[in-house]
C-alpha cells in the first residue's frame, strides 16, 4: 500500500466524509469536481499535504488536472519529492 | 441599564464602560440628517481612531492597542449600545477584519510596518473588494483577474458592494491568477487608491447603514507590483475567510450593544405609555414581546462571546462565527421589528429613530455570508 495514498485517505475521510464508509472512497475519487471537497476542504488539503510531505505545492500545481483524485495528489507528492 | 453578563473582567468591562461614555459623548450627531443624506462623517472616524478603536486589535509596535479579542468584542458592544451610528460602526468593522486584520496575518513585515500605522491613526481608510456583480455568494467564481507581468501583476475586473469605496484610501482586492485553478487561483492583493487603473464607480444608496458609503471599483490595466500581493500566490481563500471569521464574529458584538439599546428604550417606552388607562407594558402581549427581546439578548451573548474565548485560545472558530452570525443577526432583525411595533406609529416615524435600527439591521443577515450560506456551512460540518 503506497503510504502518500493511505496518509491522504485517512485524512480525507477523517475531515472531510466523517460517517462514510472508506470503500466509497477510491483513488479515482473525484474530490472537487464531485463536490466532496469544497474550497475551504481544498486549501486544508493543499495545506496537510504541505505540511505532511514537506513540499511547496505552486498554484498552479493545484489545479483540477492535479489535484482532484487521491492517485493525482499522490502523484503529484511524488513528483515533488524527487525533485528536491 | 440591562446588566452585562459575566463574560468580561472588571477591566475589560471598564473599557467597555469608557467605550459607551465615549460613543455617547462624541459620535452619532445629527444622525436622522445624515441617515438621509447617506453623509459619512470622516471627523467621527479620526475621534475613533483618537480613542483607539482602529488600532485595537493591532500589536502596539504596529501602531495599535494589541487588545485581545474579548476586550475588543466588549468595547465593539459598548460602541453598539453607545453609538447610533451603525453606518459608522459598520465602516468601521470593515476597515477593521477586512483591511487591516489581513494585512497582520499574511503582510509582510515590510507591509505591516508601512500600512498598519497609518490604518490605526485614522488617517487611511481601509476597504475589501471580494463580491462581483456575478460572483456574490458564489465568491470564489470571481473572475477579476491578476496576469504576472515579471515583478508586478495587471488586475482587470469589477468589485461590487465595496463598502467605504467612496472614503477609502487603501483596499485589499482579490482576484484569480487563472480561473480555470478554481478557488486554488484566488489571490490577494493591497491596492492603495491613487494607483493609476483604480477607479471608483458610482455610489451605491442602501436601505440602511446609509452613512457607510459603499460604491463599485474597477480595476482597469491596474498595475501592482509584486510587493503588494498578499500571502501567497493562490492562498487568497484562505485570507478571505480569516477576514470573514473575525468578522462574522466581532461585527456581532455591537449587535449587542444595539439589542441592548433597542430593550432598555422598549422597557421605558412601555412603562410610559399609557392606553386604556394603563401602561402598555401591562398587557401581556407588549411585555411579552420585550420578553422574547430580553430572551434574544441573552441567547445571543455567550454565542458571541465564545467566539472571542475560542480565538483567543488560537483555535478556529469558522462554526461557532457561523452559527453566532446566523442566529445573533436574524435576533437583531426580529428584536428591531419588535422594537418598531412596542413603538406603535411613533416607531415607524424617522423622528423617534426605532426604524433606522430596523433598516439597519436586515443588512447583518446579508454581507459576511447571508443567512443561506450560514445553514450551510452548519450544514456541512453536520456532515450533511
Ligand atoms: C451592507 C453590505 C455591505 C457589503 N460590503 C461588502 C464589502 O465591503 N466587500 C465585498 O466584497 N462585498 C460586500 N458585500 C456583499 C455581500 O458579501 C454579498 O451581498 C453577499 O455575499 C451575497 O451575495 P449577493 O448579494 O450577490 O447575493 P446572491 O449570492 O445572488 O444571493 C441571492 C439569494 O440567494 C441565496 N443563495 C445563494 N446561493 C445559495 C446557496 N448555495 N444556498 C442557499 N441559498 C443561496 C442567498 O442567500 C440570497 O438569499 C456587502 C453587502 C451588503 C448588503
Amino acid at each position: 500500500m503506497d503510504p502518500i495514498k493511505e496518509s491522504l485517505r485517512s485524512f480525507i475521510l477523517a475531515e472531510y466524509l466523517l460517517g462514510e464508509s472508506p470503500a466509497n472512497l477510491t483513488d479515482q475519487t473525484p474530490l472537487r469536481t464531485s463536490g466532496i471537497l469544497d474550497s475551504m476542504a481544498t486549501l486544508g488539503l493543499v495545506s496537510f499535504v504541505e505540511k505532511t510531505f514537506g513540499v511547496m505545492l505552486d498554484a498552479h500545481e493545484t489545479g483540477i488536472d492535479n489535484f482532484d483524485r487521491i492517485e493525482d495528489i499522490a502523484a503529484l507528492v511524488a513528483r515533488k519529492k524527487l525533485g528536491q | 441599564m440591562i446588566p452585562l453578563g459575566t463574560d468580561l473582567n472588571t477591566s475589560h468591562e471598564e473599557l467597555q464602560q469608557a467605550a459607551i461614555d465615549f460613543a455617547k459623548d462624541a459620535l452619532g450627531h445629527d444622525m436622522i440628517e445624515r441617515d438621509r443624506e447617506q453623509a459619512f462623517d470622516r471627523d467621527d472616524w479620526q475621534k475613533c481612531a483618537e480613542f483607539g478603536v482602529q488600532g485595537m486589535p493591532i500589536p502596539q509596535e504596529y501602531g495599535g492597542l494589541g487588545l485581545g479579542i474579548l476586550p475588543l468584542i466588549g468595547v465593539m458592544e459598548g460602541l453598539g449600545y453607545g453609538c447610533r451610528d451603525s453606518g459608522l460602526l459598520f465602516s468601521l468593522n470593515a476597515h477593521l477584519w477586512t483591511n487591516s486584520i489581513p494585512i497582520l496575518i499574511y503582510g509582510t513585515e515590510e507591509q505591516k510596518t508601512r500600512w498598519l500605522p497609518p490604518l490605526c491613526d485614522g488617517s487611511l481608510v481601509g476597504a475589501n473588494g471580494a463580491s462581483e456583480p456575478d460572483a456574490g455568494s458564489d465568491i470564489f467564481s470571481m473572475r477579476t483577474r491578476a496576469t504576472r507581468r515579471g515583478n508586478e501583476y495587471v488586475l482587470n475586473g469589477a468589485k461590487t458592494f465595496v463598502t467605504n469605496a467612496p472614503v477609502a484610501d487603501l483596499f485589499v482586492v482579490y482576484a484569480t491568477i487563472d480561473p480555470a485553478l478554481g478557488p486554488m487561483g484566488i489571490t490577494a492583493f493591497i491596492v492603495e487608491r491613487d494607483r493609476p487603473g483604480l477607479n471608483i464607480g458610482k455610489h451605491m444608496e442602501k436601505m440602511g447603514l446609509r452613512t457607510s458609503p459603499m460604491a463599485e471599483v474597477v480595476l482597469e490595466d491596474c498595475i501592482v507590483p509584486i510587493d503588494n500581493r498578499l500571502g501567497r500566490e493562490g492562498r487568497g481563500v484562505e485570507i478571505f475567510e480569516c477576514s470573514m471569521e473575525w468578522e462574522r464574529g466581532c461585527i456581532l458584538g455591537s449587535f449587542l450593544g444595539v439589542m441592548r439599546r433597542q430593550l432598555e428604550g422598549c422597557i421605558a417606552h412601555a412603562r410610559s405609555r399609557k392606553q386604556f388607562g394603563k401602561a402598555i407594558g401591562k398587557f401581556q402581549s407588549v411585555a411579552n414581546r420585550i420578553v422574547d427581546m430580553r430572551v434574544r439578548l441573552d441567547t445571543s451573548r455567550p454565542m458571541v462571546y465564545r467566539i472571542g474565548e475560542l480565538k483567543e485560545q488560537n483555535k478556529t472558530a469558522v462554526l461557532e462565527a457561523s452559527i453566532a452570525k446566523l442566529y445573533v443577526s436574524e435576533a437583531l432583525v426580529q428584536s428591531a421589528l419588535d422594537a418598531v411595533q412596542i413603538y406603535g406609529g411613533y416607531g415607524y416615524m424617522t423622528e423617534q429613530e426605532v426604524e433606522r435600527d430596523l433598516r439597519d439591521a436586515v443588512a447583518g443577515t446579508l454581507y459576511s455570508g447571508t443567512s443561506e450560506i450560514q445553514r450551510n456551512i452548519i450544514a456541512r460540518s453536520l456532515g450533511l
